[in-house]
């Protein structure tokens, strides 16, 4: 008998932990270890931020689900890793701390024979100074509270424009080392979109501020796309976009400080600037939770399993962007120190930007951070729950299922507007996420048919099909293994 | 120099009867890339 720990209930903590206990019988025990009582579908959190989906559409409990399906859960987050046990316990095991209920602040000894850490990002907000959701008129969609909180915020803005007020809105990343940009991107479509459907467009300035060197980067060093029967480069597609909106942009900007309404920024060229707003969305920072890992001893072996995030089977060798390649990035997400650990989805540590990474003329690091976005999240997930069960079934230590970032494609529906009719999406699948220069030194390192751009209606549809069939198969209602990941 | 959206690429990007199709084939493409699988990239 197994006992197989997840932490995390996001996208790849569920996927894994539903794969797990699906394929293994029951014997074996699946536990998951999260804060968070919700299951959320997070890429929805746009419509939330714009008060076309309340957050009652986006998440569900997971305790009934977790309940019917044999799944053990404990509303707890983990505090710290203990991989070889300690002089008490035998097992390796993670501290895990209740955040609820009667046993709210009680800590517990949370042993597992194989541990997954899909603990996702924390929210850096401190990373910038003065920004946190809903303080300074700055807003965050990355949960659905904080999703929730903007769209208050931001009906409170229309009515004023439909006072008359004419209003500054700034949307973007919030920090030089931001990620997510295509969150904000969808953000900054679905904003604009809105502003129309309430006759109050012309009320307002719109501003696209990012950490990309060009429009289009999304933190994977932008693509070259097929678009229709052209081929185009993901910052002209973008810049169409923006130019058809009219929406003005930022770019090579380094967020540091926000104060009530004014956003002081770094460009690559050394200046330092400021632009103010009444409404601002900006995507933080993201980091590595800051848990600490001990061994048997109680020596501090935090470097063991953790560079910020978690230490997996990449090559975080320090090489220039020139000697970057493929072979870098992981492809089984087990921790190389001890081999019961696995880190799919955002946990684990990337051993380098996707983007070129560049430094403004007083040294900021500004380049964005490579995205690690919901399916490549869901395949990782997948893919190490199916070598544990092999591990488990076969009792041997070799691992068959693979997936790097360098050989995996992704899609992505970006969300331009809301509406059956009137909506749009801006839809566009990469394969490698990670470019191969070697495999397609001519097309930026991406096959592009594979590699394309389309926008339109059609693309709205899809990312609400796609919420719906998300929402379904994580439910885990029947046949939900059916859809892919 | 920017690209511009003309009236026609609109008329097509927003018709729900070409969009219909434009769907389907997004649906099945967006599935060949996720479905085309995915591998380690040291053995390769
Ligand atoms: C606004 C927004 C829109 C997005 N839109 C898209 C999109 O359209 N398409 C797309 O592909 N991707 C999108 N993404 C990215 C996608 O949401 C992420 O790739 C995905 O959520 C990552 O999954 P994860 O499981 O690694 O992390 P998360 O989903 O962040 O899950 C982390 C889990 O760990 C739990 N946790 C945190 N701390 C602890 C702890 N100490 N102990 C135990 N558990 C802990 C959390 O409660 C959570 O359940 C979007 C992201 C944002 C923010």
């Amino acid at each position: 008998m197994s006992k197989i720990v997840v932490l995390g209930a996001g996208i790849a903590g569920h996927v894994a932990a539903s794969h797990l206990r699906r394929k293994l019988s029951k014997e074996h025990e699946v536990v998951v270890v999260s804060p968070n009582g919700n299951y959320q579908w997070i890429p929805s959190n746009i419509w939330v931020g714009i008060g076309r989906m309340k957050p009652k559409d986006i998440l569900f409990p997971l305790a009934p689900l977790y309940a019917k399906k044999h799944i053990d859960y404990k509303q707890a987050k983990a505090v710290s890793f203990h991989p070889e046990g300690d002089s008490e316990e035998n097992k390796p095991y993670i501290l895990a701390e209740y955040v609820t209920g009667d046993q709210k602040g009680t800590q517990e000894r949370v042993t597992y024979d194989y541990l997954i850490n899909a603990t996702g990002p924390k929210l850096n907000f401190e990373a910038t100074e003065g920004l946190s959701p809903g303080k300074n008129k700055a807003h965050s969609v990355c949960t659905y509270t904080h999703a929730q909180e903007a769209w208050i915020a931001l009906e409170g803005l229309i009515k004023q424009m439909k006072e008359g007020k004419k209003v500054r809105i700034l949307i973007g990343t919030g920090h030089a080392k931001s990620t997510c940009q295509g969150a904000a991107f969808e953000y900054i479509l679905n904003v604009e979109q809105e502003l129309r459907r309430h006759k109050v467009r012309d009320m307002a300035e719109i501003t696209w501020i990012s950490n990309e060197y060009n429009l289009g980067d999304f933190g994977m060093d932008g693509m070259l796309m097929s678009y229709g029967s052209n081929i185009m480069k993901s910052s002209e597609m973008v810049e169409m976009i923006f130019e058809d909106r009219g929406i003005k942009w930022i770019l090579g900007a380094g967020v540091s400080k926000v104060e009530d309404g004014v956003a002081h920024y770094e460009t690559l060229d050394g200046s330092y600037k400021k632009e103010s707003y009444d409404f601002a969305m900006l995507i933080p920072s993201f980091s590595g939770h800051g848990f600490k890992a001990y061994d048997r001893s109680g020596d501090d072996i935090t470097d063991k399993l953790f560079r910020g995030f978690m230490i997996v089977d990449a090559d975080y060798t320090p090489k220039p962007y020139e000697e970057w390649s493929v072979q870098d990035w992981p492809e089984t997400y087990q921790n190389p120190s001890y081999s019961n650990i696995f880190a799919p989805g955002i946990a684990f540590a990337p051993p380098h930007s996707i983007s070129k990474p560049r430094k403004s003329k007083n040294g900021t690091d500004i380049t964005p951070a490579p995205p690690r976005t919901g399916m490549p999240s869901g395949i990782t997930a997948k893919l190490v729950a199916d070598n544990i069960i092999e591990m488990i079934k076969h009792s041997n230590d070799e691992l068959h299922h693979k997936g790097s970032m360098g050989n995996m494609g992704a899609a992505c529906i970006a969300s331009a507007g809301f509406g059956m009719t009137t909506g749009s999406g801006v839809s566009i699948t990469t394969y490698p996420i990670v470019p191969d220069y070697n495999k397609y030194p001519d097309t930026h390192g991406r096959k592009l048919g594979k590699t394309f751009g389309t926008i339109g209606l059609a693309g709205h549809w899809l990312k609400l099909a796609l919420h719906y069939a998300f929402i379904y198969k994580a439910k885990m209602k029947p046949f939900w293994w059916l859809i892919p990941e | 120099m920017t690209r511009r959206i003309s009236k026609y690429k609109r008329f097509m990007m927003m018709n729900p009867i070409i969009q219909f199709f434009k769907f389907i084939y997004l649906s099945i493409k967006v599935l060949i890339v996720v479905a085309g699988g995915h591998g380690g990239t040291r053995n390769a």
